[in-house]
């Protein structure tokens, strides 16, 4: 039986999954240094690819209703294999989880607050989100279409006070790039932003009627698939060759706004917009980590583990990098492979074992 | 244990606002401890290697709104000061040993380079300008024509502050297209191509017996950073036709009866430029479409006739042809692609341009233009006939 | 060890020292015993009880033929109506005919028997404990004792004094009705009652309060609200134990959901319309003996935008209305925050002009910018204070003159920059134009002031977000706190920021009624319009 008591509409899952991949916005200037002027491709592409394991999540948790991943992966693998394989996700939402928290950090260290100690926006960020999470699921799935509205309004806004200023030719070579490149940039794009909806395994168990769930969930990545284009375009036309210099391309262009003499600077106005889509993000990794560990162990309830699990996320993110230029090697380079299994291998060969063994078997007798 | 929870919980929130107070006073800068830099100049210093750079600070107190004493006399709402550093970033560090606080760029509006510092090659210096977190991407950038110190000096009448009266200059190049705008991500962008060459304007103190006047004008042609010639201000001119840059401006053609002048203030350009590789040659397909309006004529001719019109209409698109030409004819000479015509082709040929690119130096005075202009007078203002008696009544 | 002895012996003791006060207290419950037909001992225990009283007058008399039945009648001087009393208790039973035959068939031991013949008066209840008549007595009840009879009378008054129906003072309006609620509640039952003429409107009575045995009210529409908000309010009232109840307030305190947060969970309201309009929308009212606010639950934070005046007024001048009123909490809440981040740690947000003018203003003040808004906002809170504390004449004046002092003068001694005043004045404007929120806003203020002087916008956000999930997680009485916005409802959001018009508004709001129950309030086609040719209509 599953640890969290609350219950989300599948429209609510439709917003957290918009919202959570519109987080990830920043997170796209990662491929612009290898992308260039082809980004906006390499998201389209990424999107059509990961849409179908996307799809296999949903399948996967309709067929064992009201289970969360370890449980279920209890069931597909066997005690010990399914135990070991929970580890391995483990691993990875506390290290994604780090990362994300860590770019908090420095995009305030960056552009915003450079003077403020670095660990102090680690901790308060994290309290804050562990405060969410104590709060339940439920929450956060309230409040997910408030943060879709405002990070969207967020990114039409910019873009419309920006035409002025785009030229589309910048767009211009159209496949000049080798197509190594495109496909390194193919391979980020769709672990990082779409990859990491892997997590929703956890959260689908909590859906109370699941007709729509495959529907929403399309459509969830696809909302946040276009907020993604929206803000490689916008890059795009906006700075041109200049796009690979620049440590955030989102911020440098975001600063290029002049309306009158009022509107100048908007990037703080930008930063907070992404420090609450961030943050939402980080809420729902949290949670996961929080109920997986939880659900691996045993307990009856997540919430002591609430701040513990929180503090040494802090720590983590405080020393596993030195600076954003480690940060962003190491995630292009690294990152994306070991979470390949996880998210491209795993949910697929569960549901075929599943479908092999016919599983789930209608156990009444265990105290579900 | 209800109070044993909530002693708890007290002691996490007490160190929780511990973190609060102990980790300093967290990147606060109280407001009148800012010294608000306005306006940077950077020159070549004697001492070798090493830079003069200047910065404009605004006095509070003088500059705001409740001025005290009328503002007048030697009371100047700004004061620069002036440090030398090897590099940018050392300089401006520098300055705290005259100003006792750090400054404040996020308001900086221009940046301007000495001719001597231009000459001897930018690269070095702009990389500051755009890894500062405090500078705006939108500060113009300027080239003086002698030393950036002494622009920085010269009084304005109408504002308060010299740098932001620049800043002013430059926004409204429209008014006669002589010049063009330059910010710095236009610049770096310039920069980062292999072929097109960077600009930017001009700006001169002219000694109008004790004031100083600035003057805008004219643009500076940079090769890889180093600045190599002028353009007057025709031949910027030219270079904005093709751009398409040009807002508004004025051209003086002679009327048809070649008795006096006519004067056409331009309205509205559309100009499109076509790149044609033909036969291993390379050839710029420019089309341009303007519309002027009639604003001033020096004779008692009647020139609201479609004749008229259509000869002076010839003349305006036979002007704009030459000023093109003249600004073309000193690229070549530079041998600087002002245009980004070397951008273009990469945009439509870019199979072609790999060999292209390598070469550009020695292709680009082969470059052939097929210019072809189109101008309308659309409007004469309020007056349809001159000032003077009816010549056509018999 | 030593010190976790200590603490462990320091607990048992607490808790032994809390199990001897419950004790003492219900030591003094013991009044139950029953009324006895003796007369003169029933007069002897009431003498006792209330021996310190000087104002309780215990009239003896004989009445009947041959004047051979003794009665007694108790009352309180201060607060019984002695007209009534004389007229319709003492004149049957010393005057009256029935009684003054020589035969009569009815035993006049019996209360029953005075009470259905003789007493003139309707509202009178029989009680058989002492401590019953000793409630009622002190309740301004008149108490006739019979000799030979186990039961009393107690004769409820008729008049009160109570102040006169006027217009409520904290809720002025400048088109509805101006009645507002007073102190006795029937009163305001009454006021009530004139608006509803509906067999469904549910008044139940519950008496709260060991000292003050004050009367309250629950008032609800059966076929509208929704039965299982009625049971909590029944069951969250049942469990108060406390001296008395002197306001709604204290009501409020002990029912509502969250005592720790900040936003209130229950509204209150001195205007009828008002009560009665959220009454229409499945909500229940509490009725309070002695104080003229009425409490209503369960609120939404929505409804602190909301005023009635709205659905009086034409629905674009409406709207216009409750979006200002959310930019003026905005205003009032994050004002003096928003203006210390920017100008400690984001100066560079603002255009250079102004910058320089703050800059140029903050010359002479000798504090840092957090210090200074704090003081503002405290000097504005003392003020607001001490204005509602003057005595009347003296209040206009004082209000002036420390409006002037507080602001020219210190502006011009170099203790406050003059933008600083701009801001903390805007705030307090905007603070009034949202009165439901007032105490939640000064909280707040205080809070996200401190917030942003230490970590600037990063501080305020964090404080947004965490503000958030706090209002996302409330729940009023079952109700989601930021209903229609957070469970997002379509039909609600026709009602929120904006207000649509009313012949558009024609189901109640899903989240209070549930959905069971009857949804739509009014026909479904109320659009209004010139000429309509329709099949059934032909006036």
């Amino acid at each position: 039986m599953s640890i969290e008591k609350g219950k989300i509409s599948s429209q609510q899952l439709f917003f957290l999954i918009a919202g959570f991949v519109e987080a990830s916005a920043l997170l796209i200037d990662f491929t612009v240094g290898i992308t260039e002027q082809q980004t906006w491709m390499v998201i389209l592409a990424g999107l059509i690819i990961t849409t179908p394991f996307v799809l296999s999540y949903v399948a996967l948790a309709k067929s064992f209703p009201g289970m969360n991943l370890v449980q279920i992966n209890d069931m597909v693998y066997g005690r010990f294999l399914g135990k070991v394989i929970s580890l391995y996700y483990i691993f990875f939402f506390s290290m994604t989880l780090s990362f994300n928290i860590r770019d908090v950090g420095e995009l305030y260290i960056t552009f915003l607050m450079q003077d403020t100690p670095f660990i102090f926006f680690l901790i308060v960020f994290t309290a804050t989100c562990a405060y969410a999470v104590t709060k339940g699921i439920e929450v956060l799935a309230r409040i997910s279409h408030l943060i879709l509205v405002t990070g969207f309004f967020a990114i039409t806004s910019t873009f419309i006070l920006l035409i002025d200023q785009m030229d589309f030719s910048n767009f211009l070579p159209f496949f000049e790039l080798p197509l190594i490149r495109i496909f390194q940039g193919i391979h980020i794009v769709s672990s990082i932003p779409f990859g990491e909806t892997v997590v929703f395994l956890m959260i689908m168990g909590c859906m109370n009627k699941t007709e729509h769930a495959v529907k929403n969930t399309f459509f969830g990545l696809l909302i946040g698939a276009l907020s993604l284009l929206f803000v490689a375009v916008r890059n795009t036309a906006v700075l041109g060759r200049t796009q690979t210099i620049w440590t955030s391309t989102s911020f440098q262009s975001i600063r290029l706004i002049n309306i009158g003499t009022v509107l100048t600077r908007m990037d703080f106005v930008i930063g907070i917009a992404q420090t609450i889509l961030i943050f939402f993000k980080c809420s729902i990794f949290l949670y996961v980590l929080v109920v997986a560990v939880s659900q691996l162990f045993g307990l009856k309830s997540y919430v002591p583990l609430v701040l513990p699990l929180a503090a040494i996320e802090v720590i983590i993110a405080a020393t596993v990098f030195q600076s954003p230029v480690d940060h962003a090697t190491i995630t292009q380079n690294a990152g994306i492979i070991y979470s390949v299994p996880l998210v491209f291998v795993f949910p697929p060969l569960a549901l075929l074992i599943a479908k092999i063994r016919g599983l789930p078997k209608v156990e009444r007798g265990k105290g579900t | 244990m209800g109070k044993k929870t909530n002693f708890l919980i007290m002691k996490l929130i007490l160190c929780f606002f511990m973190l609060f107070v102990l980790s300093g006073c967290l990147g606060e800068r109280e407001i009148n401890d800012l010294e608000i830099v306005i306006g940077m100049g950077v020159d070549k210093d004697e001492s070798p290697d090493n830079i003069l750079l200047t910065a404009q600070v605004v006095k509070e107190g003088i500059a705001g709104k409740s001025s005290g004493g009328g503002g007048g006399g030697e009371d100047r709402p700004f004061w620069n000061v002036s440090s030398k550093g090897m590099t940018i970033f050392e300089a401006v560090r520098q300055m705290t040993h005259k100003t006792g606080n750090r400054l404040f760029i996020s308001h900086n509006q221009v940046v301007i380079f000495g001719n001597d510092l231009a000459k001897e090659g930018l690269q070095k210096y702009i990389d500051f300008f755009l890894r500062a977190h405090e500078m705006r991407p939108t500060a113009f950038i300027l080239v003086a024509e002698d030393k950036a110190s002494a622009v920085m000096d010269a009084k304005p009448e109408t504002e308060k502050l010299p740098a932001i009266n620049i800043g002013k200059l430059v926004k409204t190049y429209g008014f006669t297209s002589h010049f063009y705008k330059v910010n710095m991500k236009d610049f770096a962008s310039c920069l980062m191509s292999p072929t097109t060459a960077p600009m930017a304007p001009l700006v001169s103190v002219i000694e109008n017996g004790e004031d100083k006047e600035i003057y805008v004008s004219g643009m500076a042609v940079f090769k890889k950073g180093k600045m190599v010639g002028k353009l007057n201000e025709d031949e910027v001119r030219g270079l904005l036709w093709v751009l398409g840059e040009v807002k508004s401006g004025v051209i003086i053609v002679p009327t048809p009866n070649e008795q006096g002048k006519a004067v056409l203030e331009i309205v509205k350009v559309k100009s499109k430029v076509t790149p044609e590789i033909k036969d291993g040659k390379i050839m710029m397909n420019i089309k341009i479409k303007e519309d002027s309006s009639l604003s001033e004529q020096t004779t008692t001719e009647n020139l609201a006739t479609i004749e008229a019109f259509e000869k002076i209409q010839e003349a305006t698109a036979e002007v704009i042809k030459q000023e093109i030409m003249k600004a073309f004819d000193k690229s070549r000479e530079l041998n600087a692609d002002i245009f980004g015509f070397g951008e273009m082709l990469h945009k439509k040929y870019h199979k072609e341009w790999k060999n292209l690119e390598d070469n550009w130096d020695v292709i680009y005075p082969t470059i052939e233009l097929n210019i072809d202009v189109e101008s309308k007078i659309i409007k004469t203002d309020l007056l349809k006939k001159p000032a003077a008696p009816n010549e056509g009544k018999k | 060890m030593f010190g976790y002895i200590f603490k462990k012996i320091s607990y048992l003791s607490l808790k032994n020292k809390n199990k001897d006060m419950l004790q003492d207290s219900e030591s003094g419950e013991n009044n139950s015993e029953p009324i006895s037909p003796d007369l003169e001992k029933n007069l002897e225990v009431i003498k006792d009880i209330l021996r310190d009283s000087s104002d309780v007058t215990i009239h003896e008399f004989n009445f009947g033929h041959d004047r051979k039945f003794k009665g007694a009648l108790i009352f309180i001087n201060s607060i019984a109506d002695k007209e009534e009393i004389h007229k319709n208790v003492l004149q049957p039973l010393l005057y009256g005919e029935l009684l003054l035959r020589d035969k009569v068939d009815m035993d006049f031991n019996k209360m029953d028997s005075i009470r259905k013949n003789l007493i003139s008066t309707a509202a009178n209840v029989k009680v058989t404990l002492l401590s019953d008549l000793l409630d009622n007595l002190l309740a301004g009840s008149a108490i006739l004792l019979i000799n030979g009879s186990k039961e009393a009378l107690a004769i409820k008054p008729g008049k009160r004094e109570s102040r006169s129906i006027e217009e409520p003072g904290t809720e002025a309006v400048v088109r509805g009705p101006r009645e507002g609620f007073i102190e006795n509640v029937n009163v305001n039952i009454a006021l009530i009652r004139k608006k509803i003429k509906d067999a469904d409107l549910c008044v139940e009575k519950f008496v709260i309060g060991d000292k003050s045995k004050t009367d309250v009210y629950i008032v609800y529409i059966k076929s509208i609200a929704n039965p299982q908000l009625i049971e909590e309010i029944r069951r969250r009232l049942k469990r108060i134990k406390i001296d008395a109840i002197l306001e709604s307030g204290y009501i409020e305190q002990f029912i509502e959901d969250n005592p720790y947060s900040v936003f209130p969970t229950v509204s209150n309201s001195e205007k009828p319309d008002k009560v009665v309009a959220k009454m229409l929308e499945g909500r229940a009212a509490i009725l309070v003996d002695g104080t003229p606010f009425v409490l209503v639950m369960p609120l939404l934070f929505i409804e602190s935008f909301q005023s009635v005046e709205d659905y009086y007024a034409r629905p674009f001048f409406a709207s216009v209305i409750r979006i200002i009123r959310f930019l003026s909490y905005i205003i009032s809440t994050l004002g003096p925050a928003i203006y210390v981040a920017l100008t400690v740690f984001h100066q560079e947000l603002i255009p250079t002009q102004l910058l320089i003018s703050i800059s140029e203003g903050r010359e002479r003040v000798p504090f840092p910018a957090i210090l200074e808004a704090f003081l503002m906002l405290f000097a504005f809170d003392l003020l607001r204070e001490a204005g509602v504390r003057l005595p009347k004449p003296v209040g206009q004046t004082v209000g002036i003159v420390g409006a002037l002092v507080l602001g020219e003068a210190s502006v011009e001694a170099g203790l406050i920059s003059p933008i600083m005043v701009i801001v903390v004045s805007a705030t307090a404007i905007a603070s009034f134009a949202v009165p439901s929120q007032t105490d939640s806003g000064t909280v707040l203020r205080y809070i996200y002031l401190i917030l942003a002087g230490i970590a600037g916008g990063f501080g305020v956000i964090m404080g947004l977000l965490a503000a958030l999930i706090h209002l996302a997680s409330l729940r009023s009485f079952g109700t989601p706190y930021l209903w229609p916005i957070v469970p997002l409802n379509l039909s609600g959001l026709k009602d929120a920021l904006i207000r649509m018009p009313l012949w558009t508004l024609s189901k109640r709001p899903e989240a209070i009624i549930w959905k069971n129950r009857d949804s739509y309030n009014q026909g479904q086609d109320m659009m209004p319009s010139p000429y309509k040719k329709d099949n059934n209509d032909s006036k």
